[in-house]
């Protein structure tokens, strides 16, 4: 091994593979399920069918591709082993199992002290406190000690504060440990869940590789290192603001430190993608570069939200739901799809082919899936975007419907690819 | 940087071989890239050596990369001992590629 070679790090494609199968599943559903929303969605963003398919998104689609995706990723950029390949194989089914139980429990409003709920939400909690151990343990050995990294493991931090913060809600149903409802602790929890996990895991995992993908050097550091500080002190600022007290002018303060937080990490990939050598983008990176023009758009209606402008008080409810999608179904679902492009197929293509480059023909990643496929969903996903947000500005329930079967055509074909690529049969020619 | 000028006959033979190892990401043959810094055949000691860059730290297939430079050397030459050396020093930066592989990038 070479110095700096860092890819006989990674852990063995079993860890990593089924994570993309299993989220893929789980996009599909979750789609299906949005069709059978549409009526609560036009009117309201946390009734009990909404909040079903929003877990099965964040837990089970988002959560569950990126908890693969970081098992290959940390011992690749860091340059250490994965702690434990046992623990992230137990984490997947309980992570899996945990969000069908939840998702069941929320969608038959089965919310507090039930045997569903309880048993999902300990699940999960399970899940998330393996992930997490193996990912510190594994990334705290890191010699790497940069903002990229940095990112990367606060995120994990915040993510287990998001789900202990998830499972006293539930408690606190039941308990009364605290007298605050529900409806004022959910927004601290969307939030670190939100900013706290996906945003800096994003920010982490994004600087990283964007870069990389691009080929683009001499970016500015400095902008990634007080992104790193600014990003955390205004989401810290912000939960505590919002679980002690919703002071108005401190919500726009954090929210504004949080928003610089975003800004610089987002010019920091703009340069990269301004400086790319490769100025044709594939399918990975047009996907990718689409979810930072979602990014701006979750950006602008979360200012709306911690705005609380009068003239905007009727549309509330909207904002907050628009808010919500445009991160969810916009940000992190497209980010998800472009990178699956950027990274499942070259693990295969690894598994496959390492020892036969040079000696047989053999096809590049790029070949193990279906290009056009992939444009379609390109464009269907564009299509049940666009759907969804008109929607639910207009409360009208036949476009969410009309959306949902777009976000099925999509996740469907994504599905279809991400299939065609995990079973991909080795194909090899002798040189001429 | 390659001077290609410099290189022996058998250098430059192998050095086109390394054309032939391509980079997933860009599509470029990975010495249009820049990536080789040095060729050197030492005929007496039957050994062949070379020292490459790659374009990041952590890239996936890095390893993969090198191994193919080994495939098609030993191809090329069975008979000799082939070792890749990769160094950080100096880091790689797009103004080492060629004219060609700028041609293709379209830079």
């Amino acid at each position: 091994m070479q110095a700096g070679l860092s890819t006989k790090n990674a852990p063995s494609p079993s860890v990593v593979l089924p994570h993309y199968a299993v989220g893929a599943i789980f996009f599909l559903t979750a789609s299906v399920l949005l069709f059978f929303t549409s009526g609560d969605l036009a009117n309201s963003y946390i009734g009990p069918k909404v909040l079903s398919v929003t877990h099965i998104l964040v837990l089970g689609w988002i959560t569950l591709i990126i908890f693969g995706a970081l098992y290959q990723l940390i011992p690749v950029v860091m340059e250490v082993k994965l702690f434990s390949e046992v623990l992230a194989h137990i984490s997947l089914y309980t992570l899996m199992i945990g969000t069908v139980l939840l998702s069941y429990s929320f969608w038959n409003n089965y919310i507090g002290e039930t045997i569903f709920m309880q048993a999902g939400g300990t699940l999960i909690l399970v899940s998330v406190i393996l992930f997490v151990v193996n990912t510190l343990f594994s990334a705290l050995k890191t010699k790497q000690r940069t903002y990229e990294n940095a990112f990367i493991i606060s995120s994990v931090f915040w993510l287990l504060l998001t789900v202990l913060l998830g499972i006293f809600i539930t408690l606190n149903l039941v308990f009364n440990f605290v007298p605050k409802s529900n409806i004022d602790l959910l927004p601290v929890h969307f939030h670190i869940g939100i900013t706290g996990w996906f945003m800096m895991l994003v920010a982490g995992v994004a600087s990283t590789l964007l870069p990389m993908f691009f080929i683009a050097h001499k970016l500015n550091k400095k902008l990634l290192k007080i992104s790193f500080y600014l990003t955390n002190i205004g989401l810290i600022a912000i939960s505590l603001n919002l679980y002690f007290g919703k002071n108005t002018v401190i919500t726009i303060i954090s929210a504004f430190i949080l928003l610089g937080g975003i800004i610089l990490f987002v010019k920091y990939n703009y340069d990269a993608y301004k400086k790319r050598l490769r100025k044709k983008l594939d399918m990975g990176m047009k996907l990718s570069v689409l979810a930072f023009v979602l990014l701006f758009l979750s950006v602008v209606f979360g200012i709306f939200s911690a705005l609380k402008l009068d003239i905007l008080s009727d549309f509330s409810t909207r904002i907050k739901s628009l808010y919500g999608i445009s991160l969810i179904l916009g940000f992190l679902t497209s980010i998800i799809l472009g990178q699956m492009y950027k990274t499942l197929p070259f693990i295969v293509w690894l598994k496959l082919y390492q020892d036969k480059v040079g000696k047989f023909k053999i096809p590049m990643p790029a070949h193990l899936y279906n290009e056009k496929t992939a444009n379609l969903h390109y464009y269907s996903f564009i299509i049940a975007f666009i759907t969804i947000f008109i929607g639910i500005l207009l409360k009208e329930k036949l476009l969410i419907e009309i959306s949902a079967v777009f976000f099925i055509i999509t996740a469907g074909l994504f599905t279809f690819n991400t299939f065609k690529i995990l079973f991909h049969k080795e194909k090899t020619e002798p040189l001429k | 940087m390659l001077d290609t000028e410099k290189l022996s006959v058998t250098e430059k033979s192998i050095l086109e071989r390394i054309k032939t190892v391509i980079d997933p990401e860009v599509e470029v043959n990975i010495v249009d890239l820049g990536l080789i810094y040095e060729v050197h055949h030492y005929e007496e000691e039957k050994r062949i050596h070379i020292v490459m860059t790659l374009s990041a730290r952590g890239c996936p297939v890095g390893d993969t990369i090198i191994q193919h430079v080994e495939t098609v050397v030993k191809a090329f030459l069975p008979d000799y001992e082939t070792e890749v050396e990769l160094t950080w020093e100096p880091q790689w930066t797009p103004e080492m590629i060629t004219p060609e592989g700028k041609a293709f990038l379209n830079m």
